[in-house]
């Protein structure tokens, strides 16, 4: 159940939360108030509902930016987990912003050129190859960024020109 | 009828760009001087006449029994093939004597080509070849023919330049120049032609015995204008990930490794192997890498910092990590005690497209490259990766190094094509067109782009005492997965013999291989 929210928007994901019950009805139970619960909830979802989900308020917004929530999203189907990526991955940006570089382009470029499967389940899907190269990518665009930059280099920063061709639009 | 490329007035090219000035036209009685340049004398205005008759020789040859045609051989009777019109209508008389006289365009059993007429003189041969290369291409009928005779020119201008005729070659530019102007020049044969034009023009006006000499780079615009060829097409990066991937492979279960990179520039291929190391299960070993460069000459020392970038990077993922820079202007400069190899380390040479700068006129004790190899192999690493082009710019003869190479850097601006980002793309096209000018300007020591093909450096490199190494599948599945991110799907990646090799339309343009030096057999060794 989800109450009226800060800046009084009403947030409906297309998740499988159920649909917020009118005011004065129930037993005054705020999901705000039970962070684990939210980000359990939250670790369910895809990408781009996550980045949705960020949006509704400030308080979702510092819990989505909780980078274990994309780190669960970047490795979900790959088993097991690679060991001693995380410090690696928080050292160069963090998996937020891997996600948001490399994997979702290197996804959403990989699935146009498999045969059919426009579910979102075989987007999610991809093997350790292509984890690895995506973290290969994602070290080379932070030492680009080191390189123009010249010093610490903020997360946020916008990609650097070399993945740009990952954002291209695909010339089939 | 078909079209008619040798009628220089025709100047319905209203599908072209403007041009600047149309070619000036032959008085009509002159002789064709492009045909004169290569022997023949045929009057400009029988030019199409004489191009249908060949033709029509041609398929009367081809449909002849084989009984007519040894006749003529029997009867050794020899036309002087100078006179085309009139050899042309002999030979036509002796095979087909009931046939068409003169001047029948579409008589019977002429098949009218659909494609343009062509004369079939010597330089032609490889012409057809190349303008495959160009059939990628959407153009109108009117372009194809200009395109066709910018290349038929292109030729005849290399040939000449090749017999010291610099006069023809000069008239021919300007004919050339003329050309670009009625063609396309923002993709295809007009793009890379205007290159090879300016190539062309250069060598003929400035042109010394032994070659112009290149205007050189600064370090400084060398690096923007390499970094901007890394990120408008793959092939440095797959130069980069396939290395990294065999030499992780080689470094497996080693505490104490040393990468001695031939190329350094900004380092760009390392934060991977940095990256990968640090992930290696096992943890990562102590990485030492050693960065060849030219010299900085404005006062900044590049090598420095890109060593320090480096290790700030080694630092954030925890990987001991310790740079060194070597300065050298040419990479037999370099000497192996300044590299300093501790007999503990495993070694990994890596060479991207440098050993190529090593095949020009050696020193009284040999070619470079031999002098070179013999010290990559005393340092006994585990691996030398070699990048090379995949092409032959080195052959003695200048006209087959200019048709060799007017294939490859089509194909390669074909490839290009596909990239739309700016200003990456025009950046790198002058990144080419650096390597195009060196290929066809200059002469000895000045023209280091000196490529050669993936079997002659097997050749090379067995017979200076190493072993090939196999790049394994992951490397061959890195590259395929790298290549499909691309927005184009020209590219191609294929195996070889152990090496992989990256090209467009299946010519292959890059060739990675790896290998391993043989130690040497413990002789004795006297002082050299």
């Amino acid at each position: 159940m989800v109450h009226i929210l800060e800046n009084g928007e009403h947030f409906h994901a297309d998740t499988r939360e159920p649909e917020p019950e009118p005011e004065g009805f129930g037993s005054g139970f705020s999901i705000n108030d039970h962070h684990d619960l939210l980000i359990e909830v939250l670790k369910r979802l895809d990408g781009r509902s996550l980045g949705a989900a960020a949006c509704v308020c400030r308080q979702w917004c510092a819990i989505a930016r909780n980078d274990s929530l994309w780190e669960h999203l970047c490795f979900r189907h790959v088993s097991p987990p690679p060991v001693g990526v995380r410090p690696v991955v928080s050292a160069l940006g963090g998996y937020r912003r891997l996600y948001m570089v490399c994997v979702r382009p290197v996804l959403s470029r990989l699935k146009r050129r498999r045969l059919g499967g426009e579910s979102e389940v075989v987007r999610r899907v991809w093997n350790q190859h292509e984890v690895e190269l995506s973290l290969s990518l994602f070290c080379v665009e932070y030492y680009e960024r080191l390189l123009v930059g010249g010093g610490r280099v903020a997360g946020d920063s916008p990609a650097s020109s070399s993945l740009k061709f990952l954002c291209m639009p695909v010339n089939v | 009828m078909g079209p008619t490329p040798y009628n220089s007035s025709n100047s319905s090219s209203s599908a072209c760009s403007s041009s600047t000035k149309p070619p000036p036209p032959q008085p009509p009685d002159q002789m064709d001087h492009l045909l004169a340049g290569a022997g023949y004398k045929v009057r400009s205005n029988d030019l199409t006449q004489v191009a249908e008759r060949l033709e029509h020789l041609e398929t009367v040859m081809v449909k002849s029994s084989p009984v007519d045609i040894s006749d003529i051989g029997n009867d050794a009777v020899y036309y002087n093939p100078t006179d085309l019109a009139s050899w042309v209508d002999s030979l036509l008389t002796e095979l087909n004597p009931n046939g068409s006289g003169s001047g029948s365009g579409s008589g019977s059993g002429f098949v009218s080509g659909s494609g343009p007429a062509y004369v079939s003189d010597p330089v032609m041969n490889d012409m057809n070849n190349v303008y495959g290369e160009f059939g990628q291409q959407v153009v109108t009928p009117i372009e194809e023919d200009v395109s066709i005779r910018l290349v038929h020119v292109l030729m005849t201008c290399a040939e000449a330049v090749q017999r010291g005729d610099l006069s023809l070659a000069g008239l021919l530019i300007d004919d050339l120049q003329g050309l670009l102007g009625r063609v396309n020049s923002g993709c295809g044969i007009g793009k890379v032609g205007s290159f090879f034009v300016d190539a062309l023009s250069r060598r003929v006006v400035n042109s010394p015995q032994n070659g112009v000499v290149q205007v050189d780079l600064s370090a400084y615009e060398n690096e923007i204008l390499y970094h901007h060829y890394y990120e408008a097409c793959p092939y440095l990066k797959f130069a980069h990930f396939t290395a990294n991937q065999a030499i992780l492979e080689a470094f497996d279960g080693q505490d104490c490794v040393h990468v001695i990179d031939f190329n350094l520039m900004q380092g760009l291929q390392w934060p991977a192997l940095i990256q990968a190391l640090a992930l290696r299960p096992g943890g990562p070993p102590l990485l030492r890498l050693t960065g060849i460069g030219p010299p900085s000459l404005d006062g900044r020392d590049s090598l420095r910092e890109i060593g320090l970038k480096l290790a700030e990077l080694a630092r954030s993922v925890n990987v001991r990590f310790a740079f060194r820079g070597v300065a050298a202007t040419r990479l037999d400069d370099v000497k192996p005690w300044m590299l300093q190899v501790s007999p503990k380390e495993a070694v990994a040479v890596n060479s991207i497209m440098q050993l190529h700068k090593l095949l020009g006129p050696g020193g009284p004790r040999g070619p470079p490259v031999d002098l070179v190899l013999d010290w990559i192999r005393d340092l006994n690493p585990r691996i030398l990766m070699v990048v090379e082009q995949e092409s032959n710019h080195n052959q003695p003869e200048f006209l087959d190094r200019f048709t060799e190479s007017l294939y490859y850097y089509s194909t390669m601006f074909d490839s290009l094509d596909a990239c739309t980002a700016q200003p990456e793309k025009t950046l790198a096209e002058l990144y080419i067109q650096r390597e195009i000018c060196n290929v066809v300007c200059c002469e000895g020591s000045a023209r280091v782009e000196r490529h050669e093909p993936l079997v002659r450096w097997r050749e090379r490199l067995t017979g200076a005492g190493f072993a090939p190494l196999h790049l394994g599948s992951n490397a061959f599945k890195q590259a395929r997965m790298l290549l499909t991110l691309f927005s184009a799907e020209g590219y191609s990646v294929e195996e070889n013999e152990g090496c992989l090799t990256l090209g467009w339309h299946s010519r292959p343009l890059i060739a990675a291989s790896a290998w391993q030096a043989i130690p040497k057999p413990s002789v004795v060794t006297t002082g050299r």
